[in-house]
């Protein structure tokens, strides 16, 4: 019988359909049963959706604009594009 | 959101392609910050800087060979990992990927020597993610705690929630075996479970 402390160590590959068939059984019997660990369940997969509709991992303007920067001098400075790329595995 | 963001991907590509200014504008405003997620993981952040703005020097020229089998994002994120694989190789060092345990200690703390729980998850979350977002002092204080998180395990998790990247596809970037990705994210969700727990009890961040 899964016991809630171990159903809490795989409770992301749960979420992420990465369980054994098994092993994801167990899991939703213990869940059935066990109001805490729903929570837990129900807790963690909010938390990482929260990431999903966040701006992650923000980045400064002033990087934004130092890349561009960098970027637009090389493109300035670039010869005129060949046609054809004969690096190209096309 | 884009009703045809594949379609939208291709045009900025063949722009990208001529060497249009007004395209890499847009692509380093879209696309740099997954890249510094991938580069932090690899090395400190003034490098990782220093590799992803090199790395949009290489991509004029290299971009006419993208073909589009992976995508955009995933190719680029590839590029950046490379060239940091590359550097660490050369001044050996090596990244330690090393978890014995799935459980964070604050959280393995919770339960009773028999398994079960002795402090339970104190709230149920009714709200949507998208509803819990609008509160603006959440948003900031999940920016903060995703700052603390242990450069690998954020990498991780900003790769594989906010940019939807496939498993297989982490691994390949990290360079990590699927088991220690799998545990990098089960670690860093249950930082962010904890962190808006206490949040949403205490309105503390
Ligand atoms: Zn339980």
């Amino acid at each position: 019988m899964l016991m809630c402390r171990e159903l809490a160590g795989i409770a992301s590959d749960y979420i992420d359909g990465e369980l054994s068939t098994g092993r994801r059984l167990s899991v939703q019997m213990h869940l059935m049963m066990c109001r805490h660990c729903r929570s837990f369940i129900g807790n963690l997969r909010a938390s990482t959706e929260l990431l999903r509709g966040h701006s992650s991992a923000r980045v400064e303007q002033s990087v934004i604009d130092r890349i561009n920067h960098c970027v637009t001098e090389a493109l300035s400075h670039r010869p005129e594009a060949p046609d054809a790329d004969p690096d190209s595995d096309r | 959101m884009n009703a045809h963001p594949d379609l939208d991907e291709s045009r900025l590509v063949e722009a990208l392609k001529r060497g249009e200014q007004a395209a890499f504008t847009e692509a380093v405003s879209t696309y740099t910050a997954g890249m510094l997620a991938v580069a932090r993981y690899y090395v400190d952040p003034a490098n990782a800087e220093e590799i992803v703005q090199d790395c949009w020097v290489t991509v004029i020229d290299a971009i006419r060979r993208f073909e589009g089998r992976s995508g955009l994002k995933t190719w680029l994120h590839r590029i950046v990992a490379n060239r940091c694989k590359n550097q660490l190789r050369t001044s050996h060092r090596e990244i330690t990927t090393d978890f014995s345990e799935r459980l964070e200690p604050e959280l393995d703390s919770r339960f009773k020597a028999s398994g079960r729980w002795a402090t339970p998850p104190k709230l149920r979350f009714d709200e949507s993610a998208d509803a819990l977002l609008e509160n603006g002092a959440l948003s900031d204080c999940l920016d903060k705690h995703l700052g603390h998180l242990p450069e690998n395990q954020r990498s991780a998790l900003i790769l594989y929630e906010a940019h939807q990247h496939k498993s297989d596809d982490v691994c390949n970037i990290l360079d990590v075996s699927a088991s220690n990705l799998r545990v990098m994210l089960h670690r860093a969700r249950q930082k962010i479970f904890l962190m808006v727990e206490t949040f949403q009890e205490t309105g503390e961040c």
